[in-house]
């Protein structure tokens, strides 16, 4: 058994260079699979971190006289039975002039699934409710606490005004520049004695506010919300195709350096060793090979993400509760997966072999490859393979038009991953047919026509690795075109949401006087006021009739200027842009795509609302996308909506001019309306930060993506390095018959490059339908809107080059050593045939 | 995923630290742990400790004496709805130290010393509804009216409280009485709201345990201080899945605090209250592991329907399991047989459901159970068993 099984390996002794290329192949496949995980992980991070910069989790009471609550109120509260906790915010500066937010918390009260109260570290409850306290903070923000991030760990800086922090703990989720501790500890820095700057509760937790009071939904302020929910659904489809195309190259790689050995096979099955020992030996050496890459793979995979992001560990620590650095605890579904990853690509490359393996025909000694003669019929079950998979892909498209909006997610998946099998098994019996046509023209053209039906000889050889190839550029352009589009959208959103620089957040009834006050500010250019309100959809009126509906949404109400206006996007208007927001400003009204998704209703349709003291019929003059809202929303000019629905303003917009001197216009802002220091918050800042915290995301996306075409041409080379051998012997009869080596080498170099090039070209259909698939189908079956298309060319030229640029790599080594082989060799290659 | 996790380390980290009282630490749950059942047999280090002959005082002593480290106000109750079908609930108020006194901070706005924990809970058939709240106080902060902290007992009138969570003197009672309460309390919103609002008459004296109060725990000497109100008539309303219906019945207060309550090697309990229908009381409770022979702990009360108490040693008591059922994927002995042979006690004291499993941040046994007389199987009374460390 073991000289079976070291006569096995020999093979690899002799040939260094594939068992490189194999263990590279499984390797990297293996760690592709962890770097998904990676990105994952740190996507989450992200979001967590954006939506609590975006403070959107909880809703909020105020006190209709705009005071501060006393402790004795919010205790007064609690005893009434609302599920509401008390925060404090504030700020602090530190020694080098950074100011710092500071929330004070009480983890008691705060609902659990809140991003504050989540971005729990190992520490323990008591520790952060008990002297000395704790201070939780992003690692981002230690620079200006002036602490080194080795240093940081139960750090007690000392800020500007000589007080000390409580000991530091990272907390890697936090938005940064935000300090988070007990709301005693925050009590003390602020000096707030029993004044509560706000009363939260948990989103919806709340029915209606209590008298004397307002109530702020969490949504009122922008948050991503399914916007992100939607990018990670996005990236779990891109972590699964990346598993799908590790499978098939570990299956290119392994199935040609297995079929090499079919010779070797036969002659240990003549010398006396069973057909079972062999299967045995065989199996020993894929689990040995399989376990190395594997392993490899994950902790390279480990690396990789640290490599790619040098918060990942600690961010991979928080999800996991891992203390990375002294020990990497990683779920099991990692490990799983990544050994599924390489075991089952060897499993399926390797049973093939294997079956052969077992029923070897002994006498067969000279056909090696006569299973080949079966190619033909291979081809065609191929075809109707194929076709079964497109059938299925229709089908499920058919279906899934028939669905409502919200189902069929699986539905989804299952549709691309069927239109990915269709077109991968109808690659074969396409290039067959291609070159079949192809060699048919060019049947003047001796040369050409033999390089053609040379081409179709290589092809069973080939197609496995063009197969690889193809979903691998496929899903590349996939998930490049939607990370690409989703950071546009997101930046887009991000343009439209927040156009203003400076935000208002007053008590209702003082908007009047500061509107006035500001509209005799030379430096304020524009006040953006925004009113919302809930409403009834009662009915609507469309060119089929009128039908009641009665399903509550959101009315919100905007201020139309020439800042605003350019950047909100419209899906559908009824004439155009222009006519569509003069409309709007003359009392239309424009819906949100949700809304018109939901109740199958375009521009031109009548809508009548109802609100208490109000019952309205507005024509609809656009449809808008809202990323990321789950309802339903009518939009209105903010007079419009204050005529006719008496809605209160929520929050205002001030475009300044651009030598305005925000700090002096806050600080006179703040003091004669009496406002509290959060009332006025800096938007620029917002959006920077908030980009700035996807870009990592998008970055390391992008990295992986372009990981992913690298082992997809890693694969391209080895299965091609393989056969090159065998490539002089045919080039040596051409030569003799006097051929120029210069044309036989282009010959050589022409043939792999354009069947990359065909596969190339048609993986850039595939990969738009895979875009597609998953930001029209998959998006909308999750979340009822979908995410713009957006194509990139540049990128698809480059994966196109790259595809070229492999082959042409590939087929380089055998052919330069066809130019440098002598005429000796070569001529002794032509009597060996 | 991340957020499952999260919630269950944030769940941990209550259980284990907030309330080391009933720190779920799942490992030392064993019976060899160092600190017994959630930690319950803690080095007391710089806490008063329950000692015999420290003569209590009512009311005052129906407040928090924030200097031992922990304490309680738990009721349990036997109702029936005006069917007649049997109504079971709890109302908790756990109240734990953060630091021994000598280490407590300033008593500044929001600055706590002790933590609060509520539990609720109603059984009727195989429904057993549950709720948990948290809390904050500081022990030297000034206490006047409720709004004064989250969390906390007031005597005059007597009024203990975490939000609305609610056991308070009746409003036309004397300021000292403790023998008409209110219990209030209530969780969820429409379909899935419970709760009760229950009036309590005590029909009988206050019950000391053990010697004048001092309650022994263990064979070195380690105990609480307890005391019962076993007579509660109570009368009210209880709302189940949003639906609210009368009820009356009969209750059991317990008021107990310690610095220390178990040895080290214990590692949990089973605690019997029981009202038998000629209107004697009966409480009993063994704790498990810990004397030199990690023999078995038992102590109990025998209360006559005056209110007369027998204190019940070790060697009084046999308790025997005699079936256990699957709860919540642990083996919880449901079927008991009590002997105190020197009252003529033999009974059968069997769960009628075995879902009565507290999904608190600390997880625990608490239900109704039925008497039958061992011989005959006549039935003889009802009450409610705890068990713990399971």
């Amino acid at each position: 058994m073991t000289r079976v099984l070291s006569t096995l390996l020999s093979h690899y002794r002799r040939h260094p260079g594939q068992l490189i290329m194999l263990l590279l192949g499984l390797w990297v496949a293996s760690a592709l699979w962890s770097g998904i995980q990676a990105i994952n992980a740190t996507a989450r991070d992200s979001y967590a971190r954006a939506d609590a910069l975006f403070d959107t989790q909880l809703d909020q009471l105020e006190r209709r006289d705009g005071m501060p609550f006393s402790r004795a109120e919010y205790h007064a509260l609690r005893q009434a039975g609302l599920p509401v906790s008390p925060m404090l915010k504030g700020e602090v500066v530190t020694q080098d002039g950074t100011r710092l937010t500071l929330i004070g918390i009480d983890p008691l009260t705060l609902s659990n699934d809140n991003a504050l109260a989540q971005a729990n570290t190992s520490a323990s409850l008591s520790d952060f409710l008990t002297p000395p306290w704790q201070t939780r903070v992003a690692p981002d923000a230690l620079e200006a606490l002036g602490i080194t991030r080795e240093n940081a760990s139960a750090a007690t800086p000392t800020l500007a005004d000589g007080k000390t922090l409580p000991p530091l703990v990272l907390a890697p989720a936090l938005p940064p520049d935000t300090l988070i501790m007990d709301i005693a500890a925050a009590a003390r820095l602020l000096e707030s004695g029993d004044q509560l700057t706000r009363i939260v509760a948990a989103p919806g937790a709340l029915t209606e506010a209590p008298p004397g009071l307002t109530l702020t939904r969490a949504t009122t302020l922008a948050s991503p919300g399914q916007l992100t929910e939607s990018f990670h659904l996005n990236l779990t489809a891109l972590g699964l195709l990346a598993w799908v195309v590790g499978l098939f190259i570990v299956q290119a790689a392994l199935g040609l350096a297995l079929e090499q050995r079919l010779g070797m096979l036969r002659t240990l099955r003549v010398l006396g060793v069973s057909g079972r020992s062999l299967v045995l030996a065989l199996s020993l050496e894929l689990l040995l090979l399989g376990l190395i890459g594997a392993l490899a793979g994950i902790a390279s995979g480990v690396w990789l993400a640290r490599l790619l992001l040098p918060d990942v560990a600690a961010t991979l620590g928080s999800l996991y509760g891992a203390g990375i650095g002294q020990e990497l605890n990683l779920p099991w579904h990692y490990w799983v997966g990544g050994l599924a990853v390489s075991l089952g690509g060897l499993l399926l490359a390797g049973s093939g072999v294997l079956w052969r393996a077992a029923r070897l025909n002994m006498l067969k000694l000279g056909q090696m490859q006569a299973w080949r003669s079966g190619y033909r019929r291979q081809l065609s079950l191929m075809s109707i393979g194929g076709a079964f998979a497109m059938g299925v892909a229709l089908a499920l498209y058919v279906w899934l038009r028939f669905q409502s909006p919200g189902d069929g997610l699986v539905t989804g998946f299952t549709l691309v991953a069927a239109l990915l099998l269709a077109s991968a098994l109808w690659l074969p019996p396409f290039l067959a047919l291609l070159l079949k046509a192809l060699t048919h023209l060019a049947r003047r053209r001796p040369l050409i026509h033999w390089a053609l039906a040379d081409m179709q000889l290589q092809l069973p050889r080939l197609s496995l690795a063009m197969m690889a190839l193809l979903i691998a550029l496929a899903t590349n352009l996939g998930v490049g075109s939607m990370v690409g589009g989703f950071r546009l959208t997101f930046l887009d959103w991000l343009d439209q949401r927040l156009v203003a620089p400076l935000y208002l957040n007053a008590p209702a009834e003082q908007y009047a006087d500061i509107d006035a006050w500001l509209a005799d500010r030379p430096e304020v250019f524009e006040r953006l006021l925004t009113r919302r309100s809930d409403a009834t959809l009662q009915a609507a009126t469309t060119p089929e009739g009128s039908r009641s509906i009665g399903t509550p949404i959101e009315l919100y109400g905007i201020t139309p200027g020439e800042s605003l206006t350019p950047h909100w996007p419209l899906l559908a208007t009824q004439q155009d842009r222009s006519s569509a927001w003069a409309a709007f400003s003359d009392g239309a009204i424009f819906i949100n795509e949700q809304l018109a998704t939901a109740e199958n209703l375009s521009p031109g349709d009548r809508l009548t609302l109802n609100a208490p003291g109000a019952n309205e019929t507005l024509t609809i003059a656009a449809i808008y996308p809202d990323y990321g809202n789950p309802s339903g929303q009518v939009l209105m000019a903010s007079p419009q909506l204050a005529a006719r629905f008496d809605a209160p303003p929520s929050s205002m917009g001030l475009v300044l001019s651009d030598e305005a001197d925000v700090d002096t216009l806050r600080a006179t802002l703040l003091e004669r309306f009496d406002l509290g220091s959060d009332a006025l918050s800096d938007q620029r800042e917002i959006k920077r930060i908030a980009t700035e915290i996807f870009e990592r995301t998008f970055t390391i996306t992008r990295a992986l993506n372009a990981l992913t075409l690298a082992v997809a041409a890693l694969a391209l080379l080895a299965s091609l390095l393989t056969q090159a051998r065998s490539r002089r012997q045919q080039l040596a009869p051409l030569w003799a018959l006097g051929v120029p080596r210069a044309q036989l080498a282009q010959l050589n170099l022409a043939q792999l490059s354009g069947a990359a090039l065909a596969t190339g070209l048609l993986a850039i259909p595939l990969g738009i339908a895979i875009t597609w698939g998953l930001v029209a189908i998959i998006n909308v079956a999750a979340f009822g809107w979908r995410l713009p298309l957006y194509l990139f060319p540049g990128e698809m030229a480059v994966t196109l080059a790259t595809a070229v640029g492999v082959a042409l790599l590939a087929a380089a080594l055998p052919t330069l050593r066809f130019w440098r082989a002598s005429p000796r060799a070569l001529l002794a290659e032509e009597a060996n045939q | 995923m991340s957020l499952r996790l999260r919630l269950t380390l944030r769940l941990l980290l209550i259980a284990t630290v907030a309330l080391t009282l009933f720190g779920c630490d799942e490992e030392n749950q064993t019976e060899t742990n160092s600190t017994g059942f959630a930690g319950l047999g803690q080095d007391a280090d710089g806490f008063r400790h329950a000692e015999p002959n420290q003569p209590l005082s009512f009311p005052q002593e129906h407040a928090a004496h924030p200097d031992y480290r922990i304490e309680w106000w738990y009721i349990t109750a036997n109702l029936e709805d005006t069917a007649g079908e049997p109504v079971g609930l709890q109302w908790t108020l756990f109240r734990q130290a953060l630091m021994p006194p000598s280490k407590r901070p300033a008593p500044t706005p929001w600055a706590a010393d002790q933590l609060w924990m509520a539990h609720m809970a109603i059984s009727q058939g195989e429904q057993h509804q549950v709720a948990e709240r948290f809390g904050r106080s500081h022990s030297q902060a000034p206490l006047n009216t409720p709004q004064d902290s989250q969390a906390g007992v007031m005597i005059s009138p007597f009024y203990a409280w975490l939000d609305d969570w609610q056991l308070k003197a009746n409003e036309e009672a004397d300021s000292s009485d403790f023998n008409h309460l209110t219990l209030t309390a209530y969780s969820g919103e429409g379909a899935s709201r419970f709760g009760y609002r229950l009036e309590l008459t005590a029909e009988g004296p206050l019950v000391l345990h053990g010697e004048q109060g001092f309650s022994q725990k263990a064979a070195n000497g380690q105990g609480s201080m307890y005391y019962s109100q076993p007579f509660w008539q109570i009368n009210g309303e209880v709302t189940i899945n949003g639906k609210t219906k009368p009820v009356s019945g009969r209750g059991w207060l317990d008021r107990e605090w310690s610095s220390q309550l178990l040895d080290a090697r214990q590692s949990g309990w089973d605690w019997f209250s029981i009202h038998l229908d000629d209107g004697h009381k009966l409480m009993a409770f063994q704790l498990r592991g810990g004397s030199a022979q990690n023999a078995d702990y038992r102590s109990g009360t025998w209360i006559t329907p005056q209110g007369d108490a027998t204190p019940l040693a070790t060697n009084d008591i046999t308790l025997t399991p005699l079936a256990t059922s699957a709860v919540a994927g642990r083996n919880v002995p449901t079927q008991w047989r009590l002997e105190i042979p020197s009252v003529g006690i033999d009974i059968n004291i069997e769960a009628p459901h075995a879902n009565r499993w507290m999904t608190t941040s600390v997880p625990y046994w608490e239900g109704e159970v039925v008497v039958n007389d061992r011989a005959s199987g006549e039935p003889l009374g009802e009450g409610y068993l705890e068990m713990t460390g399971y």
